[in-house]
């Protein structure tokens, strides 16, 4: 007599449709969030914000980590040993980064994150969220816009921290008509030679969101290259359109990227498994544009830019 | 968690006002210098000579009977507390950064705010202990009381009449302190704009005593005389020459309400952070019981601050104060000074604060003090902080040696 028989069957599919109809909050049940925060800053006041906006139906509990991973570490210590929450929200870095170390079997959505995947292992497969990096087809269509003639782009990177983004460029690339020519660089004073080598051979720089790159003497070398050899240098921020570069491009605001992460959250509360979910970028962004600068290089910016613009420095 | 805390806070804001606002019993500590003798002034004894009843008025009374205003001018309310002891967040690299400029002011006003949705509630206990007025020591003041028809004129020609600009002085000994218990509570509404309140509570101890003796015009002991005996002089049915009055009092102070409006940082390298805040104080204390002005005041103030280096703050604020009971006490209000991180939890700060009355009443009009102070922080949102404020020109107004203040400052 075998030992699955119908009956059984039926009985053991019922049970676990009704482990995993429990495991989700029902319709008209709030769903238990608790929102972790790596630090006390506007910005991630903001996402919060932003995700409550569009999770009000769930009850979010916060936790402030005061920049303390060992408290953050504490905190989830706590968390693991009673009721567990329906989801986690990881706003920031670093309590993304205890989040990672310590939970696998609750949904986790990031929020305010840069650069998520160098965090995340690939055996995480219970998070998911809304990075803040800015889509890399966007970064390059905007140079492209601004410099149509600019046919080589030069980047400078950390491989170990944005070798995955480096990948991606050269895959989008080819299809906005520009080559990239990326060089490698394991610390900050190595930028200065690579910047050197590129001397002649690109007609736009791109600074990347990279820790080695962004030390601020590599960061005024960029902005100096960018002045000697007359072409347009991308940067991250209003910040570094302020000291030179042509274009700062960031994402919009803290509150935009947490409505991103709410819509992920909802998704998963309604069912779907954080994995089958990718990352986002930043749907929203902020460009700067620096038109004294644009005057020095001798480029003429486009009013489609202009218009899109959220500050122009004049 | 924080909003529990956030929540606490305010309850104890409500009891810690509630429990000061209650009625007091009316105390006229105000007058007691110009009662001191008596509201009818010194009366001499009856003299055979001059059988009509004599009385002497002060005749000034050296703006003792401005102590309102003279107490308000000489104690600095604490700055809007906007202490950086947190994060501000790092766009280009993703993480937020430690901020470790500064601890902020104490005593004078810097144009950043405290942060979106922070509170700040500090508590601060401040001594003052009045050693001078316009210069002279507190504990050897004289007044002049001259009779009431002294206008009339001195005729030489009869002592009965000379007698008429005899003057009586008494040495005036003053023990004035204060102590101000304020609660201070700073909110940023936005990243930009913060609200808050102070609300003191002030212990007043006045105690006058005062020795008083009759001289000529010419400054002679015991007055004009008619042979040896002297026209005016002390007895049974006088005034008494040793009087002495004054009490303590203790109650809410004048509230103190602000807002700072940031209105732009980071502009560019060269111009400073600016911001406009503006101070309403309300006549909440008793004016009678010398715990208040009895009036409201209005204050625009202008601030400027640059950071340098991550470490070093300057700062300037210029603004007008408004006094609308009494425009003589309208003020231009002005600080020069600094803070400065000298280690990652200890700041520095000094200053230089000033206050000119343009149409001023001749006692205080310009006084000026030089401010000094640390600001500790041994826990991630606990500051303790101690200053001295130290009078550089005691010769103007109601002035103490210095003036200490301690406090400790939590930010939820």
């Amino acid at each position: 007599m075998p030992i699955l028989t119908p009956r059984i069957v039926r009985l053991l599919s019922t049970v676990w449709l009704l482990g995993a109809v429990a495991s989700f909050p029902l319709p008209g049940e709030a769903a238990n969030i608790v929102a972790l925060k790596g630090a006390d800053v506007d910005v991630y006041d903001e996402a919060l914000d932003g995700f409550k906006s569009v999770t009000s139906r769930a009850q979010v509990s916060e936790y402030d980590m005061e920049g303390d991973l060992q408290r953050g570490k504490r905190f989830l210590a706590r968390l693991k040993s009673g009721p567990k929450p329906d989801l986690i929200l990881a706003i920031g870095i670093w309590a993304l980064q205890v989040v990672v170390e310590e939970i696998r079997d609750i949904p986790v959505v990031f929020a305010m994150v840069l650069n998520p995947s160098t965090v995340i292992g690939q055996e995480a497969r219970n998070i998911t969220g809304a990075s803040m990096n800015v889509p890399i087809e966007q970064q390059i269509a905007l140079l492209k816009k601004a410099s149509p003639q600019a046919r080589r782009i030069g980047v400078i990177y950390d491989p170990s921290k944005t070798g995955f983004l480096i990948k991606q460029a050269e895959r989008i690339a080819p299809d906005q008509g520009v080559r990239l020519l990326p060089k490698a660089i394991a610390s900050p004073k190595d930028s200065f030679a690579a910047l050197d080598a590129m001397q002649g051979e690109i007609d736009a720089l791109w600074i990347l969101p990279d820790v080695t790159v962004l030390a601020p003497e590599s960061v005024q070398y960029m902005l100096l290259f960018s002045f000697r050899n007359r072409i347009p240098l991308l940067g991250l921020s209003e910040n570094q359109a302020r000291m030179g570069a042509l274009f700062g491009l960031s994402f919009g605001s803290g509150r935009d990227i947490g409505i991103q992460a709410g819509e992920i959250a909802n998704e998963i509360l309604s069912g779907r498994h954080a994995e089958e979910i990718p990352f986002t970028t930043a749907r929203r962004l902020k460009l700067t544009v620096n038109l004294k600068t644009a005057g020095k290089l001798g480029l003429q910016i486009p009013k489609e830019i202009l218009d899109r613009a959220d500050v122009v420095i004049r | 968690m924080n909003s529990r805390l956030r929540a606490a806070a305010g309850l104890l804001l409500i009891l810690w006002v509630g429990w000061f606002a209650g009625p007091a019993d009316a105390g006229d500590l105000k007058d007691t210098i110009k009662n001191l003798y008596g509201s009818q002034g010194i009366r001499v004894e009856p003299s055979p000579f001059f059988p009509v009843e004599t009385r002497f008025q002060a005749s000034s009374l050296q703006g003792l009977d401005q102590l309102n205003s003279q107490l308000t001018s000489a104690i600095v309310v604490p700055s809007f507390n906007s202490s950086v002891t947190g994060f501000t967040f790092d766009i280009e690299r993703g993480v937020p950064v430690r901020t470790t400029e500064s601890l902020g002011t104490l005593l004078t006003e810097r144009a950043t705010t405290l942060g979106a949705r922070k509170l700040d509630v500090t508590f601060t206990y401040t001594r003052v202990k009045f050693t001078k007025l316009q210069g002279k020591d507190l504990d050897d003041l004289e007044l002049v009381f001259r009779r009431n028809d002294a206008n009339e004129g001195c005729d030489p020609s009869s002592p009965l009449l000379l007698a008429r600009c005899d003057i009586i002085k008494a040495n005036l000994k003053v023990d004035l302190t204060e102590d101000i218990f304020a609660l201070i509570a700073t909110y940023g509404l936005t990243a930009e704009w913060d609200v808050g309140f102070v609300v003191p509570v002030t212990h007043i101890r006045l105690i006058a005593k005062a020795h008083a003796a009759i001289f000529d015009q010419f400054g002679n002991p015991g007055g004009t005389k008619l042979g040896d005996i002297p026209i005016h002089r002390f007895g049974p049915n006088s005034t008494q020459p040793d009087a002495s009055g004054g009490g303590d009092e203790t109650g809410l102070g004048d509230i103190v309400l602000r807002t700072k409006y940031n209105f732009l940082r980071h502009y560019d390298d060269l111009i400073p952070d600016m911001a406009f805040l503006v101070e309403l104080k309300l006549p909440t204390g008793d004016e009678e019981r010398l715990l208040g002005t009895g009036g409201t005041n209005l204050t625009g103030l202008l601030v400027a601050s640059r950071t340098y280096a991550r470490w070093f703050t300057p700062h300037v604020n210029l603004g007008y104060e408004i006094d609308t009971k009494d425009t003589r006490q309208n003020a231009i209000r002005y600080a020069l000074g600094f803070d400065a991180r000298l280690l990652p939890e200890l700041t520095l700060a000094a200053g230089i604060i000033g206050r000119a009355k343009p149409d001023g009443s001749g006692t205080g009009d310009h006084i000026v003090d030089l401010s000094l102070g640390v600001k500790w922080n041994p826990i991630k949102s606990l500051i303790l902080r101690t200053n001295v404020q130290i009078p550089l020109d005691k010769n103007s107004g109601l002035r103490a040696d210095f003036i200490p203040t301690v406090g400790i400052e939590y930010i939820f």
